[in-house]
């Protein structure tokens, strides 16, 4: 532990310098703006600016990048309470009691409580990344490409399982990011595949259209789908003398802050889409807890202090499978992992010995970017939350114009942005035929690393499928993966039993 | 039903068949040391038995209600506007290599700001103009990223 805290404040060291420190802040501010702006989430705000940080060393890159993932969950907050529309799926829950509390004229306390919720929550998760970390990349060193496949399927179904859909939908789409995927380059024999002659298809699908496709243009052609006079929104402006939440709001919210930081840590260590479960079970602990659950759903401010603790907490904790496996659990890690792979570091159990400087610069960061946060959001808030004021009439075309010029900036590729475009009518039709796009996100960034895992491990048995069910850390995954395929099951069969007359 | 659930269950359906014919035309190997076209050919297998899975869900889920799209069906006037605006998009890829990024931004700024309903002729030049100069600049001048000249050469 003494050994993880020196490092750290190398970390320190490294992240305080003046360059890093303003890759912070930018990150945090072009996050929160993300979160902010409809049509823009953290997985098409990453992966838009991933092409910015080209010219940056790898940690100053990576710091950036992790700015904006932290600061677009921030910032997502901020449409939830003003605009009842949340800036991102892990806010929905804030829009519950967020939005009542602007409606009786406290937006102020519910954005600043969201600020210091964040901040309390995110520092104490990254003091657990710190401790919990360096252990568990020793012990993931056990790892072999048995574990690794049988815990990326675990991932996926959990992913499907919690999305909210149907099951059986969002595996169809994790198996179509998976043959997605095999295009281009065998990366066990060298040989091409599904490229139909064509040189672009070459290096395979590029994951950062897809991304934007997927993520940015679909959202915003679902905005565009609708009738002109709907594009207009209100918004509640807070005003900065409004903003300071009173001594009986910080009291009420000191202990959901607390568990929301706990449930969010815990959240992010498992599969799935971390952010939206945490805020969730944050919601459901606090109303359970609480001695007036009645009042949840009119503007409870436990209800946003809970979650959104929760939330960031999570955010900040799935940067541990991320870091120390090398695997991503969620759609926004997913692109960061493949930004650290654009910049030569490659995240497993390696990386904290391989790359010390980007690793701990990286955490370090996040202390200073969660404290960056927090002085924008308190006093800030106001302006950001004035560009809300732009009509969507505007804004939509702006941020397809910055899809366009910022796919284009990631190879100078025309096709990719192409490759884009038909991305984002594939997505706009997933939203309205009721298809998640996260699986098949995830599976095209991760299906390259499942796929030599799954032929390692043959090779490695002679061919056996047994290895899977042999290692008793793969099996473990594969049980759990078995017990979250069958949980619809139980669903279904508990309704039918519960709707029997007696 | 649910026309539109089929209709997206026989794409995949569609997709995986389509992946599975592809891959048999690659080298298979066995389990022990696995061709190129193993691992495909079973995605692809593995999708056509997930689709026609949730086909007999569609069949048999007689009374249940359907799942609710996550994005309303929208108006016939609000889905020609969407196709517009795509549409614009799509031509602006097209000319991006020919008239350079200046021009092709301007224009698709404009075309998109009057397809979503803004007419008046000062906010139809001046978002577009000050839009493209200050991407151009940031861009260009700020990130020192190139992007496409055209014809205009800038």
């Amino acid at each position: 532990m003494i050994e993880s805290i020196q490092h750290l404040f190398a970390g320190f060291g490294i992240a305080a310098t003046a360059a890093n420190l303003l890759y912070c802040l930018l990150g945090a501010v072009a996050g929160t703006l993300v979160g902010i702006l409809p049509g823009l989430g953290p997985i098409a705000g990453i992966a838009l600016l991933i092409p910015i940080t080209f010219g940056l060393s790898p940690t100053s890159a990576i710091i950036m990048l992790c700015g904006i993932y932290y600061g677009a969950m921030y910032g997502g907050s901020t449409t939830s309470i003003l605009l009842n529309v949340p800036g991102e799926t892990a806010s929905v829950i804030t829009c519950i009691d967020g939005y009542q509390m602007a409606r009786k004229g406290k937006a102020g306390p519910a954005l600043a409580i969201c600020a210091i919720g964040s901040f309390t929550a995110g520092t104490l998760a990254i003091f657990g990344m710190v401790l919990l970390a360096p252990p568990l990349a020793e012990a993931a060193l056990a790892f072999g490409p048995p574990e690794y496949f049988s815990l990326m399927v675990c991932g996926f179904i959990v992913l499907s399982n919690v999305t909210g859909g149907s099951l059986i939908k969002s595996l169809m789409m994790a198996v179509v990011g998976l043959i997605i995927g095999t295009v281009g380059l065998d990366p066990v024999t060298g040989e091409y595949r599904f490229t139909f002659d064509s040189t672009y298809l070459l290096s395979g699908i590029e994951f950062v259209a897809v991304a934007i496709g997927l993520f940015g243009i679909a959202e915003v052609l679902a905005n565009v789908d609708q009738p002109l006079e709907k594009l207009e929104q209100s918004v509640i402006v807070p005003r900065f003398r409004d903003l300071y939440p009173s001594l009986k709001d910080l009291k009420a919210s000191v202990g959901a802050i607390l568990r929301g930081a706990g449930i969010g840590f815990g959240v992010g260590l498992v599969p799935g889409p971390a952010p939206v479960i945490a805020t969730y079970a944050s919601y459901m602990a606090e109303k359970r807890i609480s001695k007036h659950p009645e009042a949840f759903g009119k503007g409870a401010i436990e209800g946003v202090a809970g979650p959104e603790s929760a939330n960031n907490a999570a955010c900040q904790s799935a940067f541990i499978p991320l870091f120390v496996l090398g695997i991503p659990f969620a759609p926004p890690t997913a692109i960061l992992l493949g930004a650290l792979m654009i910049h030569g570091v490659v995240p497993g159990p390696m990386m904290i010995t391989e790359h010390p400087d980007v690793f701990w610069g990286v955490i370090a960061s996040m202390y200073i970017g969660n404290f960056i946060l927090l002085l924008l959001n308190l006093p800030f808030i106001p302006f950001f939350a004035s560009i809300l004021r732009i009509p969507k009439k505007i804004l939509l075309p702006l941020v397809m114009l910055f899809c366009l010029t910022g796919m284009y900036t990631v190879n100078n590729s025309i096709n990719d942005i192409w490759l884009m475009l038909l991305m984002g009518a594939l997505g706009y039709l997933m939203r309205r035929w009721a298809y998640d796009a996260a699986p098949l996100l995830l599976a095209l960034v991760i299906g390259p690393k499942m796929e030599v895992a799954f032929r390692q491990s043959l090779m490695l048995s002679h061919g056996d499928f047994g290895v899977f069910v042999e290692r008793p850390l793969s099996l473990v995954f594969l049980l759990a993966t078995l017990i979250f395929l069958c949980v619809p099951a139980f669903q279904f069969m508990l309704k039918k039993l519960g709707k029997r007359p007696a | 039903m649910k026309r539109d659930e089929l209709i997206g269950c026989g794409i995949v359906f569609l997709f995986g068949g389509i992946t599975a014919i592809l891959s048999l035309q690659m080298p298979m190997g066995t389990f022990r040391m696995a061709g190129s076209g193993l691992f495909p050919f079973y995605l692809g297998i593995l999708l056509m038995v997930l689709s026609l899975l949730f086909l007999l869900t569609l069949l048999f889920a007689k009374a249940s209600t359907p799942q609710k799209p996550e994005i309303a069906a929208p108006p016939p006037s609000a889905k020609k506007q969407m196709l517009k605006f795509l549409g614009a998009s799509a031509l602006a890829a097209a000319g991006f290599g020919i008239l350079g990024y200046p021009l092709t931004s301007f224009l698709l700024m404009l075309l998109l700001l009057w397809i979503l309903g803004i007419k008046r002729p000062v906010l139809l030049i001046t978002i577009p103009l000050v839009t493209a100069a200050a991407s151009y600049l940031l861009f260009v001048h700020f990130l020192r990223i190139p992007l496409p000249k055209g014809l205009i050469g800038l």
